[in-house]
């Protein structure tokens, strides 16, 4: 349905996005993963024609976007990552705007607002102004917005930063449900990688403008076959643990947390006793030593060396 | 689509209560405090700007009629000399003169003392005069002379200015600049409806204002006048800020994912500029009408001047937001609202009427938006008609019309110069 082929976009000398390639089926949820600064929003304005590329294309049903915008723009709901909302107007003003700006108007205006207000949850707060309303309020209106026009495919640019779990979970369940109920095809952005696990059919993973992983969530797991993860926790962390850890010729990468220490190690490793055997020597009191299923933030680590959240 | 873009623009400025104070309330507070600084209070019966003049007859007139009229019988039928006996009283320059700084209209503005010319150096030192008029020995009788036969001798008034009183000093200067050209020229006469066949009238070279026609601009009409131009431009700039506002947080965008072309979106911003500019001076314009009695004579031409200075607001916003766009900052509006419009205000004579200080000064103005609107509302404030106004409601046009043209050159492509 959608294809983007070696798009590129540079600012300056600086590339954003680098000889990106995606595609996104009908029907199908797919997430871009990547930390802040990757290039996915970018790589979304490019897509859905608000920024043009430095070079590549992007298509739609096989017809260059770039050139002819229209019938793409007509099928695409796009939720911007900042809230692009009037804060001064009521959410129902709000929605009748936007809905008017989409050729929507009288009854069918009113309805369509209506269902909006419904599947965002918030008929009651309809007459409130935006700007009285929580973070997770202003979220899900944002989207609303790009809904009024029942489009085909939505675009969502990390649309639960900053906001509460209840919000994000709704937000969540909404995006699922419109999927299964509608067919409704969903790009979905974020740098939380439960999200992306919790929603997406397939994924791609971006850093500092090059994709550097993509498949089904099985596939980019497979990716860490050949290493496993381990965490052990502890009641207080010191130094000298972490330096032992890293000059162990079997760890292969150390990440810390405040009590928690994650390492990669060769899958048929057996490191258990010599963790202990480390921690007694440094004089660290372990909590658990836990083998974990590896989690995209794990790929990420993996293939970049670093945290997918500072 | 672009009627939808206006009605948001105005709900945005009716919940932006603080901007409406700014835009409504600032103006009508200024319109009370500068009248107050400047006039007696806004009885508007009474000039608030009112000049004192002193003035200084060296020799009857009388007298001097008398003795030309004896001469005169030496040189012309004696059927003609009665006829100019009879008529004498009207040809009387400055019988002509008193009666006119006596009308009504005059006293509003002028206060006239009548001298001995001994007192002369007393005024002279008295600072509270804006100017002292002499009429020099035989002025009267070489002004009859240069009627009836025409001389080119040109008798002339001594006027001594306050300069310390430069508004009024430029005030009266103008008054008596006009009555003596119309008195050398003879409209004088024609207009008293004298005419004698042996008067030869000269040639009557460019527009000569009458002085009963032009009525004096009370303290609080001008500055009703001069603050609602000068905060008509910063609704020029929240327009902007708006228009910016709407491409920081991606609400632009939305509008052009909805298939909107941006030339609807640019003609939404140059409507609403317009019509709000538009909307803006009639409350401002009706708030002293209904509290301080300030009204145009015809209701007509003032609404087809606001509608021409609304027009070069709305190329302005228009022109703003475009330069926004294009540089991707609001800049250009701070620049502009902090700077520019007070410059565009001093200039154009908001605050003061700099154009009485030099013509140098009132061309500079006309050429502002707001000084061409100003010099266009005090005109048909004075009673003057739409004709008297076509060189401003030309220039507000053609400005719009720039403003617009240089405006879509700098609206980017796609909304997005990155
Ligand atoms: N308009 C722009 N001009 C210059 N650099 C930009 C611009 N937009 C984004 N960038 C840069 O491109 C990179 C990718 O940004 P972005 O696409 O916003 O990343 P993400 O959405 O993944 O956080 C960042 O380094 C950012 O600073
Ligand atoms: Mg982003």
């Amino acid at each position: 349905m959608i294809e983007l082929v070696d798009l590129t976009k540079k600012f300056k000398q600086m590339y954003a996005v680098k000889n990106l390639n995606m595609f996104i089926e009908r029907g199908e949820i797919v997430g871009l993963l990547g930390p802040n600064g990757a290039g996915k929003s970018t790589a979304i304005s490019m897509l859905s024609s608000l920024v043009e590329p430095t070079s590549g294309d992007v298509r739609f049903e096989n017809n260059s976007i770039l050139k002819k915008p229209a019938p793409f723009r007509k099928v695409v709901g796009m939720v911007p990552q900042n809230i692009a909302l009037y804060t001064d107007l009521t959410a129902e003003e709000n929605l009748l705007f936007f809905g008017r700006i989409y050729r929507l108007h009288g009854k069918e205006l009113e309805r369509k607002v209506d269902e909006v207000l419904e599947q965002i949850g918030l008929t009651d707060r309809r007459k409130d102004v935006v700007k009285k309303f929580s973070g997770g309020m202003q979220r899900r209106l944002n989207i609303g917005v790009a809904m009024l026009h029942d489009p085909e495919v939505l675009i969502m640019d990390e649309p639960t930063v900053g906001i509460d779990p209840q919000s994000r979970n709704y937000i969540l369940e909404t995006v699922k449900r419109l999927n299964e109920d509608r067919n409704m095809t969903v790009l979905y952005t974020s740098h939380y990688m439960e999200e992306v696990e919790f929603l997406c059919d397939r994924i791609y993973i971006m850093d500092k403008g090059n994709l550097i992983a993509s498949g089904t969530k099985d596939e980019i797991k497979q990716i860490l076959s050949s290493e496993k993860t381990i965490s052990i926790t502890m009641e207080r962390l010191n130094d000298e643990f972490v330096e032992v850890l890293k000059q162990n010729p079997q760890v292969n990468r150390v990440t810390t947390g405040e009590k928690e220490v994650t390492i990669l190690v060769p899958r048929d490793a057996n490191v258990f006793s010599e963790i202990i055997r480390l921690a007694e020597s440094t004089g660290i009191e372990l909590n658990s030593v836990d083998n974990k299923t590896p989690t995209l933030e794990d790929v990420f680590l993996h293939l970049t060396g670093r945290a997918l959240r500072d | 689509m672009i009627w939808h873009i206006i009605k948001k623009q105005g709900l945005l400025f009716w919940r932006n209560k603080q901007q409406l104070i700014l835009l409504i309330a600032l103006p009508i507070i200024l319109i009370a405090i500068l009248g107050a600084a400047l006039g007696s209070g806004f009885d508007n019966e009474s000039s608030p700007i009112k000049m004192k003049v002193a003035f200084i007859e060296q020799v009857e007139e009388q007298d001097q009629i008398e003795q030309f009229l004896t001469d005169l019988q030496e040189q012309v039928p004696s059927g003609v000399v009665d006829e100019i006996k009879s008529n004498i009283d009207m040809m009387a320059p400055i019988t002509n003169i008193k009666a006119v700084l006596e009308s009504e209209e005059v006293k509003e503005f002028l206060e006239i003392t009548y001298m001995d010319p001994s007192e002369k150096s007393v005024i002279v030192d008295d600072e509270s005069y804006t100017a002292i008029v002499e009429v020099p020995e035989g002025f009267s009788y070489d002004v009859l002379e240069s009627m009836v036969f025409n001389n080119v001798i040109s008798p002339t008034l001594l006027i001594t200015y306050n300069e310390e009183q430069q508004v009024g000093t430029s005030i009266v200067s103008s008054f008596f600049t006009q009555f003596q050209e119309q008195l050398t020229l003879g409209t004088f006469l024609g207009e008293k409806g004298i005419d004698l066949s042996a008067i030869d009238y000269q040639e009557v070279n460019g527009e000569v204002i009458s002085i009963n026609e032009q009525k004096p601009v009370s303290a609080s009409a001008y500055y009703t006048i001069g603050m609602t131009v000068m905060n008509v431009l910063f609704l020029a700039g929240a327009v902007g800020y708006y228009a910016y506002y709407e491409k920081e947080i991606n609400v632009f965008n939305r509008i052009i994912m909805a298939n909107i072309s941006r030339w609807v979106y640019f003609s939404g911003v140059l409507a609403s500029g317009t019509i709000f500019a538009f909307i803006q001076s009639l409350i401002i314009f009706g708030f002293s009408w209904l509290v301080y009695g300030i009204r145009f004579p015809d209701i007509l031409d003032f609404l087809v001047v606001t509608v021409a200075y609304s027009f070069a607001i709305g190329g302005l916003a228009v022109l703003l937001s475009a330069l926004n766009y294009r540089l991707n900052s609001e800049t250009i509006t701070n620049f502009f609202m902090n700077i520019i419009a007070t410059l565009l205000a001093v200039l154009g004579g908001s605050f003061y009427p700099i154009g009485d200080f030099s013509s140098l000064f009132q061309t500079l103005g006309n050429m502002t938006p707001n000084g061409a609107g100003l010099t266009a509302y005090l005109t048909l404030l004075r009673g003057e008609g739409i004709a008297g106004i076509s060189d401003n409601l030309m220039y507000l046009v053609i400005f719009a019309l720039m403003t617009v043209v240089v405006a879509a050159l700098c609206f980017p492509k796609r909304g997005v110069s990155a």
